[in-house]
């Protein structure tokens, strides 16, 4: 089986074969990411497609100068990042709107709806959200998140302690 | 259970596949869309350009100063032009009568028929 860099080495040369040999590779990772994200399949799916058109582009261009593994993370999490930009008046209509009296548990240790956490992570700002995305929905350590997004362990610790007061309030347990 | 392990909860759900030939189909279909749709951008921007600039240059070359008057446009250049053309003509012409008639009252006379009085005007003012 060939290595990442061979077959981003290959796809330079020309072989999109080897392009889409990446992509069976990585294309679990990326759409669980944004299952993650979005209830929404096909959205997710989309969205798993503009990573993977991004990549085609960027990867032209790749100087093997950090691990393919974290530029992927990276990609990924720019483009859910622009995701929740785009939608960021919709995700607070949604924490604005009354549920849908089918879905309501009253009881305080009742799960949360996908929507409702993303819809209170999508109003923490830019370095709060993405490390607070990245470590409730990929369960990284802090380490591999200070890494992917160019911050120190303790600052990712710092955004996430600050991202998850404000997401508890939000979501309306402060207890 | 504590708040974030409820959160990480939410997300736990099992996760679906992905066939991934048919993603491949997609992406390959949605890439092919994206280039064509770039180019169709280039194509039309590029037209938009040589528009723009065969327009300039035909305004340019058009635009001689052109003037409406009595519903007709002129070209004040070429009428500018064509005016110092005619002077320098009559100029010449009335320079070589001048010299060439023996009788310069008769030149004058003439000169005055043809309603030129620059050359007259001016052997008046030096008289």
């Amino acid at each position: 089986m060939k290595t990442d860099r061979e077959l981003i080495e290959e796809f330079q040369r020309g072989s999109d074969a080897a392009f889409n040999e990446l992509v069976r590779k990585y294309l679990d990772l990326v759409y669980h990411f944004f299952q993650k994200i979005t209830p929404d399949k096909m959205e997710a799916e989309d969205l798993a497609q503009t990573v993977f058109i991004k990549l085609f582009k960027a990867l032209k261009k790749f100087r093997f100068e950090s691990e393919f593994n974290t530029y992927l993370y990276r990609v990924n999490i720019n483009t859910a990042n622009t995701y929740f930009k785009r939608n960021k008046w919709r995700n607070m209509l949604h924490l604005d709107q009354v549920p849908d009296p089918g879905y309501v548990d009253t009881s305080q240790d009742r799960q949360w709806r996908k929507e409702e956490v993303w819809a209170a992570v999508g109003q923490l700002p830019k370095k709060q959200r993405l490390v607070v995305m990245m470590r409730i929905s990929q369960a990284l350590p802090f380490k591999d998140i200070g890494n992917i997004l160019d911050m120190t362990e303790g600052s990712a610790k710092v955004n996430y302690h600050h991202g998850i007061k404000r997401v508890k309030s939000l979501l309306g347990n402060n207890k | 259970m504590n708040f974030e392990s409820k959160l990480r909860k939410t997300f736990s759900s099992t996760s679906e596949m992905l066939d991934p030939e048919q993603f491949i189909n997609k992406l390959t279909t949605a890439r092919y869309a994206q280039a064509l749709k770039r180019s169709q951008a280039i194509s039309g921007y590029l037209a938009m350009v040589v528009v723009l600039v065969v327009g300039i240059l035909g305004y340019n070359e058009l635009d001689q100063g052109a003037i409406l008057m009595e519903g007709t446009y002129y070209y004040s250049t070429n009428i500018i032009s064509d005016q110092d053309e005619d002077s320098e003509y009559f100029d010449d012409l009335a320079l070589y009568i001048i010299e060439q008639e023996e009788d310069i009252w008769m030149a004058f006379s003439f000169l005055d028929e043809i309603e030129y009085d620059k050359i007259v005007n001016l052997m008046e003012n030096e008289s």
